[in-house]
């Protein structure tokens, strides 16, 4: 079986200085995978690079099978972005184009150039509207392909190959019928394979950290990052964003879909809270909870979406025992859900009942994996917590 | 549905305000009436700026110096098109409103990955930018000579003059834009757009696209400041480049941070109040303190800066206001079950 989690060779520094080192780290489906390490060790940073908010410097991450980094190097993915600028320009010129070569006495009529443009779009969203984005850019190259031939061959069977504008018998025609042709659906293409997400790495784009959450990987952060001036309730709600569709005029209309995404938004939102416990406070402001129970929040916020992959980052920070005996019989809830976590802690006695492999980190460097007991057992673990310096935990 | 004892103070109050907004113009006023009217007209048109721009660094946490122009490019859509095509209103106000979000757009998406204060120079620039086309493109505008002649709006085929049925009017889009507003802040929509305002890396991990729903955010408010200034145009029938300075945005900022930055009702009140007051205050004061008036207005504000900076209906307190409403609802359908 594939991992749900695949990170090999990753490397990120911050100019000079070196934050992870070749890190290889593998998390299977339902599983709790514990990362350690002394302060400083590139813990978090690992987080952000697996949710996006950091580019790596080097390296792969998967995530359910999708490569999640670029893949090129600079120069290639330069090349592939100014050929696409050059055709996207090229097709974009071509709409006042058509109109001096193929409609002349209209050109300067700038309802005419606009009425051109406003049905360009319509047209790109016409095809959008049907298909997913691969089959979309091409199913764009094919629809302008016929529908420029037809224009261009009719309105050179009315007006002739000669050109009006330009005044001399020059069959501009012939020359911008091809273009017309090669250059348009062309660009259009490219834009439409940009939109899709093994494109956009091509392109040197990340998958950015709001796509990542749609493909189910939720987070909590080290320091809490609430939507505080919002009730809890509404904090819930937007972890769950990514699961709901409707746009600026279904919310405009409220229509019957948007309202029951609203409600199925609600429920979900309401069972989240139910699960951490924390209906009691629903209706309050965020920021009016305790420290614990902002912690809790992180987690139902997200939780909510069903992530197949939960990122914890220190959770337990800021809990008593009977809190993080509770943390913990819930993270063992949530891998019976099926979903994996990867949890940063801390807290030894938690770590070591929880995780059923851990991954230790130190200045960059993976320096042991295993089963909690390996780990407890390993002289180079034990040396990066207690080596040189005062302990760390 | 509330039973009627459950109706509280605050939605009787509401009412009560509405219908006396409504008697407003045959209440005896005698022969300030027209006046009256004028003044609160502008108050509403202001409302309605107000709202729009309260989108932008009010939900969605970004300052927007340069709302005026889309304020101007709404006006001089409706200015030209009213001049050349002499079109109804109800086909000008949903094309200016298109033209503002196109704007919006093609400003909003290069622009919207600034961070802070970067963006705010980029729209102060833009609204200068603005400023400028409309003074020099002779041509299309007619520059500083300004677009006299526009035609007055006609309902059924019966041409607005006088001053009680555009209050009627401003009133009414008001009531739209209000609904819009509304029911874009309760929704996903509008949900996104206060995550990015509280935090924007939170947002961004529960799945909001920053870049999109902060163009759309800015398209949506650039076309609401573009139906209030085609209303403008339509309602002083003269337009000119100097109407749509630098100066009304901060106004209008003024306005939303008076009132209390993202909540609705505060930004209403925030207008309700600061415009018909410069209006009492040209009437006081005299002719030699003329311009004080700008004076005591900035004391207002730096009075309400040092005493209640979070303005007259913080978000917080909308926010909680809010939650307690979605409570009462939720608990009416457990009680239902």
């Amino acid at each position: 079986m594939n991992p749900i989690l695949h990170v090999k060779d990753l490397s990120k520094s911050f100019g000079g200085l070196v934050a992870l080192q070749s890190v290889d780290l593998k998390a299977e489906t339902a599983q709790i995978v514990g990362l350690i390490g002394p302060n400083g060790a590139g813990k978090t940073t690992l987080f952000n690079c697996l949710t996006g908010l950091t580019p790596p410097t080097q390296g792969q991450i998967e995530f359910r099978g999708n490569p999640i980094v670029p893949q090129f190097s600079e120069g290639r993915i330069r090349l592939l972005k100014a050929s696409t600028l050059l055709f996207f320009i090229l097709g974009w010129v071509w709409v006042p184009l058509f109109y001096s070569l193929f409609l002349p006495r209209t050109f300067f009529k700038v309802e005419l150039v606009l009425l051109g443009i406003f049905i360009l779009g319509m047209r790109c969203l016409m095809v959008r509207a049907f298909v997913e984005f691969k089959i979309w850019a091409w199913s764009l190259m094919f629809v302008f392909l016929l529908s420029d031939l037809i224009t261009g061959l009719w309105a050179m069977s009315h007006w002739g190959t000669s050109i009006a504008l330009v005044g001399a018998g020059f069959p501009f025609g012939y020359v911008a019928l091809p273009w017309a042709i090669v250059a348009v659906p062309f660009s259009l293409f490219f834009m439409g394979l940009l939109l899709s997400r093994r494109v956009r790495l091509l392109y040197g784009f990340r998958v950015s950290p709001d796509a990542l959450c749609r493909m189910g990987m939720g987070r909590t952060f080290q320091n809490i990052r609430l939507f505080f001036n919002l009730s809890v309730l509404d904090n819930v709600k937007i972890g769950f964003h990514g699961q709901l569709k409707s746009g600026f005029w279904q919310t405009l209309i409220r229509g019957r879909s948007q309202r029951q995404e609203e409600e199925s938004a609600e429920r979900a939102a309401l069972e989240a809270l139910r699960f951490v416990d924390l209906q009691h406070r629903t209706f309050d402001l965020a920021s009016s909870l305790a420290y614990g129970e902002q912690r809790w929040l992180e987690i139902a916020r997200a939780l909510v979406a069903r992530p197949h992959l939960l990122l914890l980052d220190e959770p337990a920070a800021g809990m008593n025992p009977q809190e993080s005996a509770r943390l913990m019989d819930l993270i063992f809830k949530i891998r019976k859900m099926g979903t994996t976590v990867l949890i940063i802690e801390h807290d030894m006695k938690v770590m070591m009942n929880l995780a059923d492999n851990i991954f230790v980190l130190d200045y960059g460097e993976m320096i042991a994996q295993g089963s909690p007991d390996e780990i407890r057992d390993n002289p180079r673990v034990i040396e990066a917590y207690l080596g040189g310096g005062p302990s760390t935990c | 549905m509330p039973r009627p004892q459950e109706v509280n103070r605050s939605q009787v109050l509401i009412i009560g305000l509405v219908l006396l907004a409504l008697m407003l113009p045959w209440l005896p006023f005698g022969a300030s009436t027209n006046y009256i009217l004028r003044v609160l007209t502008t108050a509403v048109l202001y409302m309605i700026l107000a709202l729009g721009l309260n989108i932008v660094p009010g939900f969605t946490g970004l300052l927007d110096l340069g709302y005026v122009g889309f304020y101007g490019i709404g006006a001089y859509t409706s200015g030209l098109l009213a001049i050349h095509y002499d079109l109804s209103l109800w086909v000008i106000l949903p094309l200016a409103a298109l033209n503002g979000a196109l704007w919006g757009i093609l400003l909003g998406a290069p622009t919207l990955r600034l961070t802070g204060d970067y963006f705010a120079i980029v729209t102060f620039g833009f609204s200068e930018l603005v400023v400028l086309v409309l003074r020099n493109e002779l041509w299309l505008t007619r520059g500083p000579m300004g677009l006299p002649g526009i035609s007055p709006p006609s309902i059924f085929g019966h041409p607005l003059t006088r001053d009680w049925e555009f209050f009627y009017l401003i009133v009414f889009l008001l009531a739209v834009v209000f609904v819009v507003v509304r029911r874009m802040e309760d929704s996903r929509l509008g949900r996104a757009w206060f995550a990015i305002r509280e935090d924007e890396i939170a947002a961004q991990c529960c799945g909001v696209n920053l870049i999109r729903y902060k163009v759309t955010a800015f398209a949506i408010s650039a076309s609401i400041g573009a139906m209030g200034g085609a209303f403008y145009a339509k309602w002083f029938k003269f337009i000119h480049p100097d109407m749509f300075k630098f100066w009304e945005s901060i106004l209008i900022l003024c306005l939303i941070v008076f009132g209390g930055m993202g909540s609705i009702w505060g930004t209403m009140l925030g207008a309700l109040i600061l415009i018909p007051l410069t209006e009492i205050l040209r009437a006081v004061l005299p002719q030699s303190l003329f311009s004080a008036r700008y004076l005591i207005y900035g004391l207002i504000l730096v009075l309400m800066m040092r005493w209640r900076p979070e303005g007259l209906i913080p978000f917080e307190s909308a926010q909680a206001e809010k939650a307690k409403q979605t409570q009462k609802r939720l608990t009416g359908l457990v009680g239902k079950e």
